[in-house]
Order: structure tokens, then C-alpha cells, then sequence
């Protein structure tokens, strides 16, 4: 089998030079501190395809036909050797770890850089942390690896993708993400589509320096994705499985079961009826009455199973306690199955992938599959032209129900329907009737509605590299882009969202395609002990978005969704949305003696997005770095191993802007009489812009004793001309119009440090720590603020301002909820004390209301955490891997919209509820945060107040992951190289106060019943050919 | 060798210079594919008027002319009430009269209306510039969009403004006779006397173009006449207000009482403009038969006692109101307005030749004609009345009954509100309405006839401060 393998990526892999036989080298290769011997080295002779590897024992034995040839001697993560051979015939080689990670080449903005030379903020994170996870896309192994990177995900649902923030939220109405290159190419479709399994590397640039050169799309901070290429040598094949098991992140908290909703709904009854002025007596007969129809179901065997205190009689048999939780979510499958082969001579490389994803999901409807492969390819045609190609193509289809507060969301069904509502009927159908989502039973709309959403995409990015002189090279790089979904949206005709039109079916085919070519000269030269090097070229860019909508309503038979079985079309619908940009760019660094960097860069982007006034934006950066370590009068200092300096300052742009939101339109569908007609929907604003980054950046990189290193970072990055709507004057026809007029600033503080704690010949540990701080401010609106839903906006507060009601607690001598009046607040100008406020009679010492409409909102913080980071382990010993790294997330809070509906103190009777309202007050139970119950309460005790605002602060245990590397000496025995096998849990522990599933919610900081958060524990298995 | 490579090089690079030449105009200005852009409309015929058909539209939206004007003039006014249950609570704060700046029921028309106006505005600018146009169809757009701009600044003045009656010299609405740029200069509120100024030439200059062979759902050379007719009567120019209204029916045969009693949601030989929505293009519930007929829809405009008292018992027009316990066990239901088959499709009736027959009689009236007046009115009267007698009254008793008279004929169709303001009179509610109110002309409360300026445009407009707010508010 593996030799037929072989034979076809040789075959592959085209030329094979024929070579003559004359000297057979053999020697021993051991690692240069332990001595020990090292198996599975890659060695060949310099410039032939002719190679070999070295066995259990580090031995190798090679022909060589030439014996001035050189051998080279490869191994991942130590430094390659190279020998020449000068006609011996046994040459022993020592190897030794790649530990200089400032040698080491990273991919930055249109080019490589090493660490040591690079004047801009950036982080690399390698394949290590994002292989083998069990995750969708990439993103979210990024979570804690790196500084400055917040990255959120707020649902469950497999392949939804995350909200990725690099140094604080830059924007207010325009999006805030980051540009995402991959291989060279700004990429446009969903992340999810790209297997994380195919990434090389990944360098998140942060700071002008790093970032401007991509100028009026950096604003945000750019992240390069490099994938996996072909290396010369032995062809490798390497074959992992893995499969885990996913569950909810954690239980929630507990919602009650069919006797506690019938006693409480009960007890609300009668509470309202004694409000009401009924007697005793009175009050209880309707609670009895009634009782049955506000729960909806009585769940006992017997017809009248409360007794006159509305406590269940003793003796009483339950009929239904339904776990709606356990109805919607299950345990979820995850498989993923990669075949990667990588291999080339001196001339051709080639990587190869092909891989299956699928996630099983943990609630219902929902799940995850993708089919993905790669074939990279790279050809050195003569001595001065290269060409390659990178090709992508993954098919990925998703169901996922819908969430936020719609009916048909199983999610929300799964925490209002009260457990007395059985799931199926007696004769074993479903059971549509409940009192909080009627006609949506979440199992069987599973079964008969479809939310399915189809991707296939296919990335085609040819290259060609020439050597003109020896000092000037040049690229083109050219991307094809095309993405084509297939949504169906199917409502059945008897039950939920389709019930009323008798079914209704939605499909839309959309597609989005883009297309970006670069040229770009490259000058690189030395002048004694000085670096030059100059990039200067030309991009362009464009991207359209065709969508096709058409549905129909009124079903002939169920369970069919084409649209031929409906009877009444829906308005079909088209449009293309289309933008362009085209890119002049120049970059030049300079170096002198090693110790002394700097760096310059310039952009001017022209794009369709802008306004006619302003279409061309110029972006530039300027950056330097002093390596200290390298001054005559630092080096002699030893366990100062490197201490270096940077600063940069710079600018950058952000386009998200809307493809024509400059132009003056007339749309139509402004029909009259029969006639058909246009309107104008949008006012011309030339002058309409980029956002504006302006951002400085200084950092410390340094390195101690060889085993510690660091680097602290402060940076500030100043927004102007951000996108926001200015109110007009009626007069002028429109109510708003967008205009570049709010600023905001994010500063900050990061730092990272790593420590190589044990390196001995069995053992090494080595553990990191990072942490980022960032403070967002808003400096301007053109308005004093803007008050909406749960926040406020206003210049010297940030972007997700909490502004609401504070919660004062219960008064114990009545059940009613208190808020603080807080009068003095700048909600109302009015500072005099309402007529309903009172002490606070649990003693705060301030003014206290029961009327809600009388308390004022106040500020009480932010969504945004005060600092985030991630402290990671790395520990081996012989062939045992152990790798642990924690996620944290500090000083963020939440409003928690789910917790408050099911904390509803009757407003919603019939609705389930938490467990924790049965602390409801009562006269006996006076000292309580939970006001009484009272079945269709209008005292808003529930409405938005700091009683439902959290402290969202975390600690997670991200990825625990321990592997186990077969020693040679067996796997040999079956022909592998290697083999590893792992067992890896993903967000297995989590600390939090937090109520609920998941502390890590939308980075807005409210909660919309999404699909809870997911751990998930795996196992796999790696093997190499 | 290295000839060759060179000669390749070379060959390279011009390929490659090739890529490099600089992408044409269109590649940084592509088309939006489902709009126009502005430059792109008024370059035909076809354009220019799927324009003006679109203006009509925002004229029928509910916002404006298809619900809000027209049921907030009416219950701001004696005759009609709204249900202070199942309701959901629309229209209750105009009910009460109790709109504060930042209501909705005050920003939205006032909103919308200059939209409409912007839209107007656009096509007289637009209109002369076509190049595929003659002089005729030109002028015969501008005209139909001067018409749409009066039409709207006549409802916005007296919504928004004190009665030109009262005080011609007060502060009006903003006059914006031209589409203005996004950073254009705020304009003020203009005297009111001036936005009559403005309404009136608009009127007078589309008379004189427009003919009157359109569709009723169109403005015609009627509509720009009846028009100027309410314009005058406003400005209690009697001596045009009546000259114009004749103008407008002259040769126009008046509904029948069949017409009257048979739903009034479509156009009929009186008819000189309506909204003409169709079944596939109507407000559905946003519609005035919604709020009005006593099924099918909100349903919850009813009649006030003391109003169906005025009808004579022999008035076909009393059959418009009715008592169905099970729907309503205590107030009369109204009858006049009702869905044409599917809910919210009927036309709404705008104008017609009946107004003007009322126009003509209370000018004549007011001008001594006292015979001409009777006329005018008997005209109206006998056809809903049968055996009915010609009036004899005269002086201020006839005046009096003419407008009783509008009152009757007009009621829901949008009039009450504006006929109080302008000439003054007492706003008193009695019997079976929920909100009673005894409103005299002079007294502090009086401020609540006129509509707020929306907080937004006091915001936003530069031209404006608070001071510029209606008195009272």
C-alpha cells in the first residue's frame, strides 16, 4: 500500500534525475546536548531528490553519486545540517533544538521577516496549537495563545463562526473584525470552510508597522493564515483520526420540574387573588380553579392533586416530568479524518490534503459537516522562474435552528416550556399544546422544519516568482475566489412558523466571488554591515455578492420542501453587490550592524466604496528597533541573552463602510396604482470616507538566562471619521444619513512570558503566560449620547456601557421588588426624589421605589473585560506529551436576558422557571432577593436592572491534551515512522459565578438563548508513512 | 545561454507591466445593481415617471396620507372615538390630544412629508432636464409634482402650524422648494403666510398645465383646483376659495346615495383624487377601513352618541351607524369605510366634488350670497335626505349649518380637525366619549389643536432651538 503510494507522488512529482552510484556514506545523527540518538531525520544530498531517513537507532546509510555533494540532515525543531561529504564515507552529525526563536522566520505582510529584524507588533502561532483540535475553524483555538486577541464565541452551534477582536473594538457602526490573508490572498468566505488542519502557521499583526501595509482594510489588525507546503525529502504521508464526544459546557442552573412549576403556579394564584382582595378562602378555591390552565397540564395521576396550602398531597403520583433540556440537547459525535502528503525534490513540492469533519452538534437540528481538500504545488521551472499554486475546495453543509426569541428556537423552547408538558401525547404523538411556545414542540419541529445551509468553495491562487537580477526578484500572485450557498428554509404546513400560510418553503442560492491579483518587486541587498530591503508594487481587489431568493407557501403534502409542492409564490428576489479596490504599496527596511532597525511603509488604496471627493486614501507606518544586546557595552553581560526596543507609529483604514453608501439612489418597489415606481432611499455623500486608525506602539522584547523570555507592549490606537449616523433636518428629505463622524480611542497593555523550567534528556517543561489589557473610550458621537435597549453611548464611556436600573433587593415586609432611586442620575435632569421613594429597609441607607418607572438608570460597567490572557503548559517526558493551557476573562459583565425569563415572578405564568425562584418571598421567607410570585405580575420586577447583570469573570481550562509518541523501534517494525496516539479535552473546566451555560457570551454582553458552549472530549490517532 | 534568459525575462516583464496598466473609470464606480443612482433617473421619460408613480406611493403610505392624517384629523375632533381596549393602544395620545414632541403620531407624518416634499422636489428639478421629453410631458410632470408638493405643505401647515385664520404672520413649516445637499444650510420655520404663498403658486402653476383627463388616483387639473380651493378657504379668501371649488365640479355628476352607503372604497363619478391601492399594494391593517369598519382589522373607531343625534332620522347617511351588541355593546359602529374583499384594499376617497359644493356654500355664505349658499348646500342635502326642504336659513344660523353639514358628509374622511382650527371654534366632547373635553377658542389649552415640532428636528436641525416650538408645548 505504501508503495503504491509512493509510487503515484513520485510519478506526481514529475521529474526523477537517474543517478549513478559511487559512494555509500553512512554515520549516526544524536541530539547535540543530550547524545542521544535521533530516529525519523530526514537526510538527502543537496539539490537531488536522493534521500533516506534515519532508523530506530539515528543510523543512516545513503549512495551518493557525487562525492563533493553536500548531505543535508532535517528534523522538525532542530536546526538543519548540512555536510559536505569530501569523499568520506561515515559522517556522524549532531543536531541540536531549534531554541533561537529569534532566527526564526515568520510570515508578516507580503513577505518573511525574522523575529530579530521586525519593527512591528505581531505574534506567530504554530500549527502545534491548532491541529488536533476539535474544532471548527481556527479561530477558536487562537482563544488565550496570543496577546491582544480577544476572540469570543457566543453559540454552540458547530461552525458558527467567532468574533475575533484584535486590540479592543475600533468601530462603532462598521465592522470591527480583522482582515484575515490567506497565503498572500484577503480572503472573503466563511473561516469555517478552511480546515484548521492545513495551517503551516499564523502571524496576528497588531500595530501599524506590522499591519499598514495593507492599509485602508488594517484598521482592525490583520490576521495571515500559511498553509501547509510540500517539502523536499522523503515523501511523508500522514494519516489522523480523531473522535470526541461534545456535551454542553456546563449544566446551567436548574429549572424546576412539573411539581414545583404546578405548586408555585399555584402559590402565584393565590398571591394575585389575595392582592386582588378575595379572603382566604376564596383566593384558594381559585388557585384551584385555575391552576390547571396556567400550567397548562395538571402532571399528577389524580384530578386534584393540592391540597388547601397548594402543596402537593402526599402519596401523589407525578405522570409527567418532562426535562425539556434533555429533549433538546444530547450528546454530540465529533469525527475528523485527515490524509495530508507532503513531499518534492529540490525543484517540485507538493502538499496534498483531503480531509471529513463532522459535528454531530448538541442540540437539536443542529450540525456540522465539511469535506475539505488541498493540493499545493510549487515548481522551480529554471535557475531565475518559480511557479506554484495553492488550491482549496471544501463542501460544508450546516442545519442550525434558529435562535434569539423566536418561537421555532429550541433553545428558548427548551427553558420556557414548563416540565409539566409532556413531550408526545398518549398515543405517541407529538403534543403541540404548551402555554409558553403553543404549536412549537422543539422535538417535532426538529423532525419536520429544515434550517439547512450549503457551502461549496474553491480558492485557485496561481504564482510565479522571477529572479531578474540577483538582488531583484519578482511575484504575482493571483486568487480566484468563489463560494457558492444553498440555504433552504422549510416551515412545515402543520405545526409552528408555517402552520398559518399551510407551509412555507425559502431557498436562496447566493454567490459570492472574489478576485485579487498582486505584483510586487522585491530588492534585498547588503552593503557591508548594512541590510537593505524594498518591496514595491501594485493590487487590486474585487468582490461581488449574488443572491437569488425565491419561496412559496401553501403545501400540498407535508415533508416535501421543493418549491414545485407549494401553491402560492412568494416575491422571488436578485441583486449583485459589487466593490472594488485598487492598491500602490511600497515598503522599505533597513538594518545596520544587526543592532539598529528600521522601517517605512506607504499604501494609497482607491476604492469604489469611497465617496466621489475622497477615492483614493494614503496609509503609511514608520517603525525601528535597537537590539541592546548586541552594544559593546551590554555583551558581556550572560544572562542578558537578548533586550531589544521598538516603536512604531503609523496609520490605517477601515472599508466596511457598505459597497455604494455614498452614492444618492432610487430603489423600486415604490409601486402606486398598478404602476410600478422608484423612490429615492439614500442621500449622495461625496465626502464619505474610511475610517480612520491612527495607532502607536512601544515594546520590550527580552530574554534571560536562555530560559526566559518576554515582551511587554503599550500601544494606542486612535479611530476618527468612524461611521455613524448624523440626524438630518426632515427638510433635507432623509431623517439620517452616514457620515464619518464619531471617534474612539483603545489603549493598552500587553505582555507575554515564557520559561523553558526543565530540559534534561527525558524531561522538558515549559510554561507561558500572557495577559492583555485594553480600555476603550468613545470621543466623540456629534451627539451627547445615545441611550439604547441595556447601554449607553456616550463620549468618555465605551462602546458597551451597561446603563440600567439598579436593583435594591426585595422588601421583606412585602414581596415587592426595590429599585435605588438613584435621582441624582443624569437619566432624568429632574434630581427631586419621587413621590413612592422610601428608606431602603435593608438598611443600604439610601432612597429605595417599588415603582419602576421611578428609578433612574445608572452606569454599571462594561461587556468588556478589564484584561484576558491565557497560561499555557508544556510538558514531556520521553515519548509522553502533556500540553494544558488555561483561558481567562476578567471584569467583563453580562446581562442575562435568559436568566430573567426564567426568573419571571409571574409575568409570564405558565412559563417554566428557575429553581431559584422558589426563594420567592413569602411572609415566612422575608429576607430574600427574589420577589413574591404572583401569577400575571405587573410590578416589572423582571424588566432590565442590575438584578440580572453579571459578573462574567472566568477561568477555563481551554485544552488539556496528553500523546503518546509508539517508540520507533516498534512502529518500524509495521513500516510507519510514527505514530502518535492523544487524548485531548477541550473546555473540560470552567470557574465562574456566572448563572448559566456559558460565561463566554456575544462580546456585546447580552445573552439571545443561543446554543450553549460545547466541551468536548476526544481521542485520535496519528500515524506517519 | 544568457542571451536567452534575458530575452525571456524581458518577454516576462512585459507580460507582467501588462497587468499593471491602471483599471478603467467603471472599476471604482460599479453600478449598483438594485437601485439607481441618482444621476440615472432623470435621464428618460420611463425614469422620470416610475419617479413620480413613487411619489405617490410615499404619499399613500400609512404614515401620511393613507392612515395617519386623515384618522388623526377625525379624532381630533367631536365625532368620532377610539376604543380604549384592544386597541393596542394606537392613535390614543392623538385621541386625548396629547401628543408630546417626541410621539411618533407628530415625527412620522412630519417626516414623511418632507420626504414626499424631497421626492417633489427631485422632479421639478429633474423633469426639464430630460432629454427624451417634449416641452408638454414635461411640464405636465412638473405640474403633477408641484400639485403632490402643495398638497402635502397644505396638510403639514395645518397640522404643524396655528390657523392661517388666527395668525398669518406665525411660524409655519420649513419651505424646501428644491432638493437640498446633506451639508446644505438648516432651514427655518417660514411665517405661515408665505407656505400659503408658496402652495398657492405651486397650485395656480398646475392648474394651468395639468388637464383633466387623469386617473382619479392622479392629480389632474380638478385636484390642483380643489386644492387651491381649501388653500383659499384657509386663508378665508372666500371670493377664489369659491371660484375655485366651482371649477373643480363644474360638469362633474355627484356620487349616488348607493355610492355613499356601498363601502366608499372606490372612486365614483365625485371622485377628483384618491389613493388608489390595489389588492397586492395596500397598508392591509394600516388602513383607514381597518380602524373603522367594525370587522377585519383593529376596528376600534366608533361614533360618538351625541353625533348620530344630529342626523335627521330620515338621512340615508344615519345608516353609516349601527349598534351590534355582540361586537360592541355600548357604542355606535361606523359603517362608511369598508375592505374591498381582502382586508386594507379600498381606495381612500381624497377629494371629491362634494367638499367643493360645501366649499362653495360657505364662502357664498359668508360673502352675503345667502341664495347661492342655499343651493350649494341643498345640493347636498337632497341627495341624502330624501322630501328634505331647501334651506332658509341665512347669515351666521346658515353658515352654522353648512358646517354641521360638513361635519355629517365628511366625517372620517379626514376634515374635522382643520375645520375647528381655522375658524376657531370651541373643541367640546360630550356623551359617550372617554375623553371629554371642552376646549374654547382663546383659553390656555387651546395650543393642543396644533401639532408639536418633532424633538428630532429641533435636534437636529441647526436653524431650529427649543424656542421654536409650538406655544404650549
Amino acid at each position: 500500500m505504501k508503495k503504491i503510494f509512493k509510487a503515484i507522488l513520485l510519478a506526481f512529482a514529475m521529474v526523477m534525475p537517474a543517478m549513478g552510484q559511487t559512494l555509500q556514506v553512512s554515520g549516526v545523527v544524536t541530539e547535540s546536548k543530550t547524545k542521544e540518538t535521533l530516529p525519523g531525520v530526514n537526510v538527502f544530498v543537496e539539490g537531488t531528490t536522493a534521500g533516506t531517513i534515519t532508523d530506530i537507532n539515528g543510523k543512516y546509510s545513503i549512495s551518493v553519486s557525487d562525492e563533493n555533494a553536500v548531505l543535508v540532515f532535517s528534523f522538525v525543531g532542530m536546526e538543519t545540517v548540512k555536510e559536505k561529504i569530501n569523499g568520506r564515507t561515515v559522517i556522524n552529525v549532531e543536531m541540536s533544538p531549534t531554541t533561537e526563536s529569534l532566527k526564526e522566520v515568520m510570515v508578516v505582510a507580503y513577505g518573511v521577516a525574522t523575529k530579530e529584524a521586525y519593527t512591528g507588533a505581531a505574534d506567530v502561532v504554530n500549527k502545534e496549537v491548532i491541529e488536533d483540535r476539535p474544532v471548527t475553524s481556527f479561530q477558536k483555538a487562537l482563544q488565550g495563545t496570543t496577546t491582544g486577541l480577544q476572540v469570543t464565541t457566543s453559540s454552540g452551534q458547530p461552525g458558527a463562526g467567532s468574533t475575533v477582536r484584535i486590540r479592543g473594538i475600533g468601530s462603532l457602526s462598521a465592522s470591527s473584525a480583522p482582515l484575515y490573508v490567506l497565503d498572500g490572498v484577503p480572503m472573503s468566505g466563511s473561516l469555517s470552510d478552511l480546515n484548521p488542519n492545513d495551517i503551516e502557521s499564523i502571524t496576528v499583526l497588531k500595530d501599524a508597522a506590522a499591519a499598514s501595509l495593507y492599509g485602508s482594510r488594517a484598521a482592525n489588525g490583520v490576521i495571515i493564515v500559511t498553509t501547509k507546503q510540500g517539502k523536499k525529502g522523503t515523501t511523508q504521508i500522514s494519516f489522523s483520526a480523531q473522535t470526541g464526544l461534545s456535551s454542553l459546557v456546563s449544566k446551567g442552573y436548574r429549572l424546576m420540574n412539573s411539581t414545583e412549576i404546578y405548586e408555585h403556579s399555584w402559590q402565584g394564584l393565590y398571591n394575585s387573588a389575595l392582592l386582588d382582595g378575595y379572603t382566604i378562602d376564596e383566593a384558594t378555591q381559585y388557585a384551584h380553579d385555575n391552576v390547571k390552565d396556567v400550567v397548562g397540564f395538571n402532571p399528577f395521576e389524580i384530578d386534584d392533586p393540592l391540597d388547601d396550602t397548594g402543596t402537593v398531597k402526599p402519596g401523589t403520583k407525578v405522570k409527567t416530568n418532562t426535562d425539556w433540556r434533555d429533549e433538546v440537547y444530547h450528546r454530540g459525535l465529533v469525527q475528523d479524518y485527515n490524509l495530508g502528503v507532503s513531499g518534492g525534490s529540490e525543484s517540485t513540492k507538493v502538499y496534498f490534503s483531503l480531509a471529513y469533519f463532522d459535528d454531530s452538534g448538541t442540540t437539536l437540528g443542529s450540525n456540522f459537516t465539511r469535506y475539505s481538500g488541498k493540493l499545493n504545488v510549487s515548481h522551480k521551472v529554471n535557475s531565475f522562474l518559480t511557479a506554484g499554486m495553492n488550491n482549496q475546495f471544501s463542501y460544508s453543509i450546516t442545519n442550525a435552528p434558529p435562535g434569539g426569541s423566536g418561537f421555532a428556537n429550541p433553545v428558548r423552547s427548551a427553558e420556557v416550556i414548563n416540565a409539566a408538558t409532556p413531550v408526545y401525547n398518549g398515543d405517541g404523538t407529538y403534543n403541540w399544546e404548551n402555554t409558553a411556545v403553543f404549536d412549537f414542540n422543539p422535538v417535532g419541529l426538529a423532525e419536520m422544519d429544515i434550517y439547512r445551509y450549503k457551502t461549496a468553495w474553491g480558492l485557485i491562487n496561481p504564482w510565479l516568482e522571477i529572479k531578474i537580477l540577483k538582488d531583484l526578484s519578482f511575484k504575482t500572485n493571483a486568487a480566484f475566489d468563489y463560494s457558492n450557498t444553498d440555504n433552504l428554509n422549510y416551515y412545515n404546513p402543520e405545526h409552528g412558523n408555517g402552520a398559518g400560510v399551510n407551509g412555507r418553503s425559502t431557498m436562496s442560492r447566493s454567490i459570492n466571488m472574489s478576485w485579487n491579483v498582486s505584483n510586487l518587486f522585491f530588492y534585498k541587498k547588503q552593503f557591508g554591515v548594512s541590510n537593505v530591503d524594498v518591496i514595491i508594487g501594485q493590487e487590486s481587489h474585487g468582490e461581488q455578492y449574488s443572491p437569488l431568493t425565491a419561496g412559496v407557501t401553501d403545501f400540498s403534502i407535508p415533508g416535501q420542501p421543493d418549491l414545485i409542492w407549494g401553491a402560492q409564490p412568494q416575491a422571488p428576489s436578485s441583486s449583485t453587490s459589487e466593490w472594488n479596490m485598487i492598491s500602490y504599496l511600497g515598503q522599505a527596511k533597513y538594518s545596520y550592524e544587526g543592532r539598529y532597525y528600521a522601517s517605512a511603509s506607504i499604501r494609497a488604496d482607491g476604492s469604489s466604496r469611497f465617496g466621489a471627493n475622497n477615492k483614493y486614501g494614503v496609509f503609511y507606518s514608520v517603525g525601528a528597533s535597537w537590539v541592546m544586546t548586541k552594544e559593546s557595552w551590554l555583551s558581556d553581560i550572560n544572562w542578558l541573552n537578548n533586550l531589544k526596543l521598538r516603536a512604531s507609529y503609523g496609520t490605517s483604514g477601515n472599508n466596511n463602510i457598505g459597497n455604494y453608501a455614498s452614492l444618492g439612489l432610487y430603489a423600486g418597489g415604490a409601486n402606486y396604482g398598478g404602476y410600478p415606481g422608484i423612490t429615492p432611499v439614500q442621500l449622495p455623500y461625496p465626502d464619505l470616507s474610511w475610517e480612520k486608525i491612527t495607532s502607536l506602539n512601544v515594546g520590550v522584547e527580552f530574554n534571560i538566562f536562555k530560559r526566559l523570555s518576554g515582551d511587554a507592549e503599550y500601544y494606542n490606537r486612535k479611530s476618527d471619521a468612524l461611521l455613524f449616523s448624523q440626524l438630518l433636518s426632515a427638510g433635507k428629505g432623509f431623517g439620517s444619513i452616514m457620515t464619518n463622524l464619531g471617534a474612539m480611542v483603545n489603549s493598552g497593555f500587553e505582555g507575554s512570558l515564557n520559561y523553558d523550567a526543565v530540559k534534561t534528556k527525558d524531561w522538558d517543561y515549559s510554561l507561558g503566560f500572557n495577559i492583555s489589557l485594553n480600555r476603550n473610550e468613545i470621543l466623540d458621537l456629534n451627539t451627547d449620547e445615545i441611550r439604547s435597549g441595556t447601554k449607553l453611548l456616550e463620549p468618555g464611556g465605551d462602546v458597551y456601557q451597561f446603563y440600567l436600573r439598579e436593583w435594591a433587593g426585595v422588601n421583606p415586609e412585602n414581596g415587592k421588588p426595590m429599585w435605588f432611586t438613584n435621582s441624582q442620575s443624569d437619566d432624568d435632569e429632574n434630581n427631586e426624589e419621587p413621590d413612592s421613594a422610601y428608606d431602603d429597609p435593608l438598611g443600604s441607607g439610601r432612597l429605595v421605589t417599588s415603582e419602576y418607572a421611578d428609578a433612574e438608570r445608572v452606569r454599571l460597567g462594561s461587556a468588556l473585560p478589564k484584561f484576558f490572557g491565557g497560561f499555557n503548559n508544556f510538558l514531556s517526558y520521553k515519548n509522553f506529551d502533556l500540553s494544558f493551557y488555561f483561558y481567562f476573562s476578567v471584569g467583563g459583565k453580562v446581562y442575562n436576558y435568559d436568566y430573567a425569563t426564567n426568573m419571571h415572578d409571574g409575568t409570564n405564568p405558565g412559563y417554566n422557571l428557575a429553581a431559584d425562584a422558589l426563594r420567592a418571598w413569602t411572609p415566612n421567607n422575608k429576607y430574600t432577593d427574589v420577589p413574591q410570585y404572583v401569577a400575571n405580575n405587573q410590578n416589572y420586577s423582571n424588566q432590565l436592572s442590575s438584578r440580572f447583570l453579571e459578573d462574567a469573570s472566568y477561568l477555563r481550562l481551554k485544552n488539556i491534551s496528553l500523546s503518546y509518541n509508539l517508540p520507533a523501534s516498534l512502529i518500524n517494525r509495521v513500516k510507519m515512522k510514527a505514530l502518535k496516539v492523544y487524548v485531548s479535552a477541550e473546555n473540560i473546566w470552567t470557574v465562574t459565578g456566572y448563572h448559566g451555560f456559558d460565561p463566554e457570551v456575544a462580546i456585546s454582553g447580552t445573552t439571545h438563548n443561543s446554543i450553549p458552549g460545547v466541551k468536548v472530549v476526544s481521542f485520535g490517532i496519528k500515524v506517519d508513512l | 545561454m544568457t542571451k536567452h534568459i534575458l530575452k525571456i525575462r524581458v518577454v516576462l516583464m512585459l507580460m507582467i507591466a501588462g497587468m499593471l496598466t491602471s483599471c478603467g473609470d467603471d472599476f471604482l464606480n460599479p453600478k449598483p445593481t438594485t437601485a439607481l443612482e441618482d444621476e440615472d433617473v432623470f435621464t428618460s421619460l420611463t425614469n422620470a415617471k416610475a419617479a413620480m408613480v413613487g411619489a405617490y406611493d410615499q404619499l399613500s403610505s400609512y404614515y401620511f396620507d393613507g392612515l395617519y392624517l386623515p384618522i388623526m384629523s377625525d379624532l381630533t375632533g367631536e365625532d368620532v372615538m377610539l376604543n380604549s381596549t384592544n386597541n393596542y393602544n394606537w392613535f390614543v395620545a392623538v385621541y386625548q390630544l396629547n401628543v408630546l414632541p417626541n410621539y411618533q403620531y407628530a415625527s412620522n407624518p412630519w417626516s414623511l412629508g418632507y420626504k414626499i416634499i424631497y421626492d417633489a422636489n427631485k422632479i421639478i428639478e429633474g423633469a426639464p432636464k430630460l432629454p427624451d421629453a417634449t416641452d408638454e410631458e414635461i411640464n405636465q410632470l412638473v405640474a403633477e409634482a408641484k400639485v403632490m408638493r402643495a398638497y402635502v405643505m397644505l396638510k403639514m401647515v395645518e397640522v404643524f402650524a396655528p390657523a392661517y385664520a388666527e395668525d398669518p404672520e406665525a411660524p409655519g413649516i420649513l419651505l424646501v422648494t428644491s432638493p437640498m445637499e446633506y451639508g446644505a444650510p438648516d432651514v427655518g420655520r417660514t411665517p405661515v403666510k408665505d407656505i400659503y404663498v408658496q402652495i398657492v403658486s405651486d397650485l395656480l402653476y398646475a392648474e394651468d398645465v395639468l388637464g383633466t383627463d387623469n386617473e382619479p388616483g392622479f392629480f389632474g387639473k380638478r385636484a390642483a383646483q380643489a386644492l387651491l380651493a381649501r388653500a383659499y378657504l384657509d386663508m378665508q379668501d372666500w371670493e377664489n376659495a369659491r371660484d375655485k371649488a366651482k371649477l373643480a365640479y363644474e360638469g362633474m355628476e355627484l356620487m349616488s346615495v348607493n355610492d355613499m352607503l356601498g363601502g366608499f372604497y372606490r372612486s365614483n363619478s365625485e371622485t377628483i383624487f384618491s389613493l388608489a391601492y390595489t389588492p397586492e399594494d395596500n397598508n392591509i391593517y394600516l388602513s383607514i377601513p381597518s380602524f373603522y369598519w367594525p370587522v377585519n382589522g383593529y376596528s376600534s373607531i366608533r361614533a360618538n352618541d351625541k353625533f348620530v343625534e344630529l342626523y335627521a332620522d330620515n338621512d340615508f347617511r344615519s345608516y353609516l351607524f349601527t349598534k351590534v351588541p355582540s361586537i360592541d355593546p355600548d357604542n355606535y359602529l361606523i359603517l362608511k369605510f369598508q375592505h374591498n374583499q381582502s382586508v386594507g384594499n379600498a381606495e381612500r376617497i381624497s377629494i371629491r366634488a362634494s367638499e367643493m359644493y360645501l366649499i362653495e356654500a360657505e364662502c357664498e355664505a359668508e360673502l352675503g350670497n345667502d341664495k347661492n349658499a342655499q343651493d350649494a348646500l341643498f345640493a347636498i342635502q337632497k341627495r341624502s335626505i330624501p322630501g328634505v326642504g331647501r334651506p332658509t336659513e341665512t347669515g351666521e344660523e346658515l353658515i352654522n349649518k353648512i358646517l354641521l353639514e360638513r361635519r355629517k358628509e365628511l366625517f372620517g374622511e379626514g376634515f374635522r380637525w382643520n375645520d375647528i382650527k381655522r375658524r376657531n371654534l370651541p373643541l367640546v366632547r360630550e356623551g359617550d366619549h372617554w375623553v371629554k373635553l371642552d376646549i374654547q377658542p382663546g383659553s390656555d389649552d387651546y395650543y393642543r389643536l396644533t401639532f408639536p415640532i418633532p424633538q428630532r428636528e429641533l435636534d437636529a436641525n441647526k436653524a431650529l432651538t427649543e424656542s421654536d416650538q409650538n406655544k404650549g408645548y
